[in-house]
């Protein structure tokens, strides 16, 4: 056998060890990534699973992974013997006005720090800024007071406004607008449009993207709310769905496993599929601020 | 900036709904909860100041430091076993084929978008002591002592941590993923250059560029746990045992069901110290840097 011959085989049994490892190497970490697809998967089958299940099935000492005698007589339920039709309508109009109000206020606040030069700017901000660090049950206390002595308790107003004051949303918007170019504005502003035209008809349709991050932001924070309608709401009526499911799972009575998980997969649809649909711009919108520090 | 001078008013209208929304219901509430922690007030009748009498009461009550320790190893054991764990899985994303990696992300983001009280729902099921598919498993892994997760002082707390870390470690994991791809490429390839292994690579080169963000995260996921309330409220309203009972839990009691506003003003003014001490660590440890 040549030298060169021998520099050869030992060059491709290298490579192909070097191949193999890398092989294994990717299998071990997909091996690993699936394991926790699995485990982060497991309580969403179980929830859907046994909202098609009848509760005989569910307190059988038989386990089985699929339902044996599949059912839709917990979504019938659900709807014919609960509120539930009505704290949906209830979780769909105050997410909605909130995600709106909360946009829009985020939006040109978000506008005004990113696009102008003020007196008192960074107080502001930083005054903002300082918030975050405060916890919600702190302004709960006096809200709910207040609201109670002048009767605005079970209201929307008070389960969609005051949250609607979301510094995050400013914050996230001010980063989208702040990526805009000034000679664009500036531009707009010499063919005559007014400073609020410039906010409408050029800052807003171009930064949908972070609208729409916003908006999930504050859709998924309202629609999961429970603290907040707790200590607000007091009548069966005004209940959102996180209120009106714990509240169904608190009376002893009438538990019924199988409709808790029906109305729990309603109650998380709408906001896992929103996300499903705009994840890459959410991530990025969220992960942005915190990557730059 | 260009657009100074052109018009003077115009930030400060399109500040004005934020700011006054803002005003008056953050501000003035926070200022308002901070003059109640200062009076024996029940949320009706005449105020009477009481002078710090609130805050001393609160330091010799058993039950509240009992509900400071049970938040405070909640956190620090969630943070713990999420950390860590949120770290490989970013790791292992990045190590993987993107496409792939884009697809596992999705999945892993998924629980985050389940709101708190149908995980505590859910999880109730799951930890059925007798008909849970968890104590099913344990019982075929050959573990039969059917752990009774949601009826003992022992259990109850890990049933807690194990449902906050199961549903942050893929939303915390999104934001080291974040920061992997913001290390320098360069850095990287210079280490690899010099024949460093993988793992050397990652423990020495790539963690102290993450350090930052593992911060943030760890700063971020304490300022929420520390406000745990909605799953140990909807399944064990602090029991069993006081086992479960958590600042903002006590609080809650205190302030809307017995009544004692002063009282949960206080408390809600050690809560906010508490998070306003760890956001301000965050500053503290980025400066040194």
């Amino acid at each position: 056998m040549t030298r060169s011959m021998q520099v050869l085989l030992r060059a491709d049994g290298r490579d192909i060890r070097a191949r193999l490892g890398h092989w294994l190497a990717t299998a071990a970490i997909v091996f690993v990534l699936v394991f926790f697809v699995l485990v982060t998967l497991a309580p969403v089958y179980w929830m859907v699973s046994a909202s098609f299940r009848p509760q005989s099935e569910l307190f059988s000492l038989d386990f089985s992974l699929l339902p044996r005698s599949p059912t839709i007589k917990n979504y019938e339920d659900l709807f014919a013997r609960t509120q539930f039709p009505r704290w949906l309508l209830n979780s769909i109009v105050v997410t909605l006005a909130s995600t709106v109000l909360g946009v829009g206020m985020g939006s040109m606040a978000g506008f005004a720090f990113a696009k102008y030069e003020f007196r008192m700017k960074s107080f502001l901000f930083w005054l903002a800024l300082a918030s975050v660090s405060i916890p919600q049950i702190v302004t709960i206390i006096p809200i709910f007071t207040w609201f109670s002595r002048i009767g605005l308790t079970d209201t929307y107003f008070v389960l969609a406004v005051p949250p609607a004051v979301n510094v995050f949303a400013v914050f996230l918007l001010r980063q989208y607008i702040q990526g805009l170019s000034d000679d664009m504005l500036e531009s707009a502003r010499i063919d005559g449009a007014s400073e609020w035209g410039v906010f409408s008809k050029i800052v807003l349709p171009l930064v949908r993207p972070g609208l729409g991050a916003a908006a999930i932001f504050l859709w998924v924070g309202s629609w999961s709310a429970y603290m907040w309608p707790l200590v607000m709401v007091q009548s069966n009526a005004l209940f959102t769905l996180p209120l009106g499911l714990a509240t169904l799972y608190s009376n002893p009575w009438d538990l019924n496993y199988g409709m808790l998980m029906a109305g729990s997969v309603l109650a998380t649809i709408p906001i896992t599929v929103a996300f499903l649909l705009m994840q890459e711009q959410f991530i990025s919108g969220l992960t942005q601020g915190a990557v730059k520090g | 900036m260009r657009s100074v001078g052109r018009s003077r008013v115009a930030p400060y209208l399109f500040l004005l709904p934020f700011y006054l929304a803002f005003a008056v219901f953050w501000l003035v509430p926070i200022a308002a909860s901070l003059m109640y922690s200062f009076t024996s007030w029940t949320g009706m009748g005449s105020f009477e100041f009481r002078g710090l009498e609130n805050y001393v009461t609160l330091v010799r009550d058993p039950t509240f430091w009992r509900a400071l320790r049970n938040t405070f190893s909640y956190v620090l054991i969630y943070n713990a076993i999420m950390l860590p764990l949120a770290t490989v899985i970013a790791l292992l994303l990045n190590a993987a084929v993107p496409r792939l990696g884009r697809a596992f992300r999705t999945v892993y983001f998924v629980p985050v978008t389940v709101s708190l009280v149908v995980v505590a729902l859910v999880f109730d099921l799951l930890l059925n002591r007798e008909f849970g598919p968890v104590n099913h498993l344990l019982a075929a892994i050959g573990i039969d002592s059917n752990p009774r997760w949601l009826t003992s002082s022992q259990y109850a707390p890990w049933t807690i941590i194990m449902m906050r870390v199961w549903r942050a470690t893929g939303y915390y994991s999104a934001f080291v993923f974040a920061g992997l791809q913001g290390i320098p490429k360069d850095i990287i390839e210079a280490a690899r250059v010099d024949g460093a292994s993988e793992l050397r690579l990652t423990w020495h080169v790539i963690l102290p560029q993450l350090r930052p963000i593992l911060l943030f995260v760890f700063v971020m996921s304490s300022i929420w746990s520390f406000q745990l309330f909605d799953e140990p409220w909807i399944l064990f309203q602090g029991g069993p045992g006081n086992s479960t009972l958590t600042i903002l839990q006590y609080l809650y009691q205190n302030t809307f069901l017995f009544g004692k506003v002063g009282y949960g003003a206080a408390m809600s003014y050690v809560l906010t110290l508490i998070i306003v001490a760890f956001s301000l660590l965050q500053f503290r440890v980025l400066d040194r840097r």
